[in-house]
């Protein structure tokens, strides 16, 4: 078996990396849209810290649906066209792994927050201030 | 390359057990054909363990070459099958919704070899294949596995009979229970299904007829399973023997039905309807979801289980499992996580039929009925006194339903004086023990409610003081 330390989602910071191994609980998903050739979807994703939102690329878009248990390995926390959002990227994988038996919550929502560089270490980001307690994009149900 | 047991899904994380037993069948595959080599020497554990592995998924994927490896089964075994029928538990348990058709048949053909052989924990084998049917599925899968395990159970009457006659009870419970659905849907009945429905009830009647310390294992569900049934010619009659000739059953510990509704139902039989599944999803939801942040797993498990709509029926079974075979500790009790009580509103609420709702209402109050405080648990009538009284704020009208239907349960359930006499003393015993318990502090909330109804009031009064009315 493999054994990567996983991050908790509300650790986790924008970074030019593929290095988060986390797993999540899918808790809602949007429309898919095409980019060029490529299918985009974008969900609300969770765990027990935080949630955020991920980016599904291509063939993820089918692949998973709400109350999914997703394990991500060296994934990627970065800006892709304007939106925070956690992906697999061109390194790193996206699998399922189990359903509905994770307990999670909705806020903080890792996307929602405004992130600047760290004046002690400008390589790396530190939290600034909260846009929203909530994912605008997917707000919560009554 | 060796065969899969189950469908592939891409993205979708290798099952470990799936993964062991194919790892095994590849590394082993040169001697699993003929000749054998049964030498002296006892295999170290590991290699005994290895090569249960690899027969069980030889036989599993390898129809054409099943008999073979059979017989290279019988040889080398030395623990009276207890490890390859653990296997097959465990494939069952955590892989039979996803196995392939052609993986399932071989399945109940070599279940059937294990109860030639009489291997080690074959009650739980079958127990564990009877808990596979689904209630309320009409899927083509679902009807061959009630056909399959029925045709199993009457080849195989007499051995179990004599060595696993509990597993004749369990049969008898998810079959009786199956019938409901399959007796009262209005689909186009086709040549298969009518056959399927004729086994079934000749099954459930054989043990009954000829076996009935079998049913008085089961106790009070048996007759709780039965009265869905009675629309159906032979199950009448044996409703009718049941009230006015016990006699008829040839068993001298059965003197009259109250026996029956005195004799608490064991939770095995309860689990026996609902896959493990769903058992993982509702212990999961009462154990680590908040109350208040319940809503998307509510919705997760509806799409899963009930979306369907002859699904619904299975919300009868779910509040049965709930009420006798979930007990939450103290420290859940007394924590935020979602009660009890709230996810049978749940239920309750999204029943679409008046016929599912009026039953489920019936399994949530039916060990009130026959209430006993020496063998029956203040856990089983916990849920429905909560749920009346939670309900009063915003959702009235539950309790006046459930206050309603009880208070209609115990003038109508059962309407002989000696049976009648009994419902109200079980009823009356109940919401004393739920007060002795603490478990509500006062009925004056109920009692004094001005959005009930003064009969009900006057009716619940009558039951707490324990009054004939």
């Amino acid at each position: 078996m493999m054994t990567t330390t996983m991050t908790l989602l509300k650790d986790i910071v924008p970074s030019a990396q593929n290095n988060i191994n986390t797993k999540f609980i899918v808790l809602e998903k949007g429309n898919a849209t095409l980019e060029g050739q490529n299918k985009l979807c974008m969900a609300l994703v969770a765990d027990e810290t935080a949630a955020v939102h991920v980016q599904l690329w291509g063939d993820e878009c089918n692949a998973f649906e709400g109350g999914d248990i997703i394990q991500l390995t060296n994934g990627i926390f970065s800006y892709q066209r304007n939106h925070l959002v956690l992906r697999s990227g061109k390194r790193g994988k996206m699998e399922k792994v189990g359903e509905f038996t994770m307990a999670y919550v909705e806020t903080p929502n890792m996307s929602e927050i405004h992130w600047i560089p760290d004046p002690m270490n400008t390589s790396k980001y530190i939290q600034h201030q909260v846009i929203s307690v909530h994912s605008r994009m997917f707000p919560p149900i009554a | 390359m060796a065969s899969r047991l189950i469908v592939e899904a891409p993205f979708e994380a290798e099952n470990q057990l799936e993964l062991s037993l194919r790892q095994a069948f590849e590394s082993l595959q040169p001697n699993l054909r003929p000749p054998f080599s049964f030498s002296i020497s006892i295999p170290n554990p590991d290699q005994y363990s290895q090569l249960n592995r690899a027969i069980l998924h030889g036989i599993l994927t390898e129809p054409h070459f099943a008999k073979t490896h059979i017989k290279h089964l019988h040889g080398i075994i030395t623990d009276g099958y207890a490890m390859f029928i653990n296997l097959l538990i465990k494939v069952v348990h955590q892989l039979y919704p996803k196995l392939l058709g052609s993986v399932k048949s071989q399945l109940l053909w070599v279940a059937e070899e294990m109860i030639y052989v009489l291997g080690i924990g074959i009650d739980v084998l079958l127990v564990s294949l009877l808990r596979q049917i689904n209630g309320g599925d009409f899927s083509d899968g679902n009807l061959w596995l009630c056909l399959k395990m029925a045709t199993l159970f009457l080849n195989k009457w007499q051995c179990l009979l004599e060595e696993e006659p509990n597993v004749l009870s369990c049969a008898l419970y998810v079959f009786l229970r199956v019938l409901a659905d399959h007796c009262r849907t209005n689909r186009p009945s086709d040549q298969n299904f009518e056959t399927l429905r004729r086994l079934e009830v000749y099954l459930c009647v054989k043990i009954v007829r000829e076996e009935f310390h079998l049913c008085l294992r089961i106790g009070r569900d048996f007759i709780r399973l039965l009265q869905d049934l009675i629309h159906v010619l032979e199950f009448r009659d044996i409703w009718k023997d049941l009230m006015l000739c016990p006699s008829k059953f040839n068993t001298s510990r059965f003197v009259n039905v109250s026996q029956l509704y005195r004799t608490r139902t064991c939770s095995k039989y309860v689990l026996l309807r609902i896959n493990p599944e769903m058992e993982t999803r509702l212990r999961f939801l009462m154990t680590y979801v908040k109350l208040g942040h319940q809503k998307r797993h509510q919705i997760w498990f509806f799409q899963k289980f009930l979306h369907e709509p002859d699904r619904e029926t299975i919300i009868v079974d779910i509040v049965r499992f709930i009420c006798c075979a979930h007990h939450p500790p103290n420290e859940i009790i007394q924590s935020d996580i979602v009660p009890r009580w709230a996810v049978i509103g749940w239920l309750l609420k999204s029943c679409r039929s008046s016929y599912v709702e009026k039953s489920v209402k019936f399994a949530l109050f039916y060990d009130w009925l026959f209430f006993d405080e020496s063998v029956d648990s203040v856990m089983n009538i916990e849920p429905a006194i909560l749920l009346m009284v939670h309900s009063i704020q915003k959702y009235i009208d539950i309790t006046h339903n459930l206050l309603e239907f009880l208070l209609y349960l115990v003038d109508n359930y059962d309407v002989r004086v000696e049976n009648k006499v009994l419902i109200a003393k079980g009823v009356s015993s109940a919401l004393q023990l739920l007060a002795k318990k603490g478990v509500i502090q006062s009925y004056d909330v109920l009692t004094y409610c001005p959005a009930l109804s003064p009969t009900l009031k006057e009716g619940l009064g009558r039951l707490i003081s324990g009054v004939k009315s």
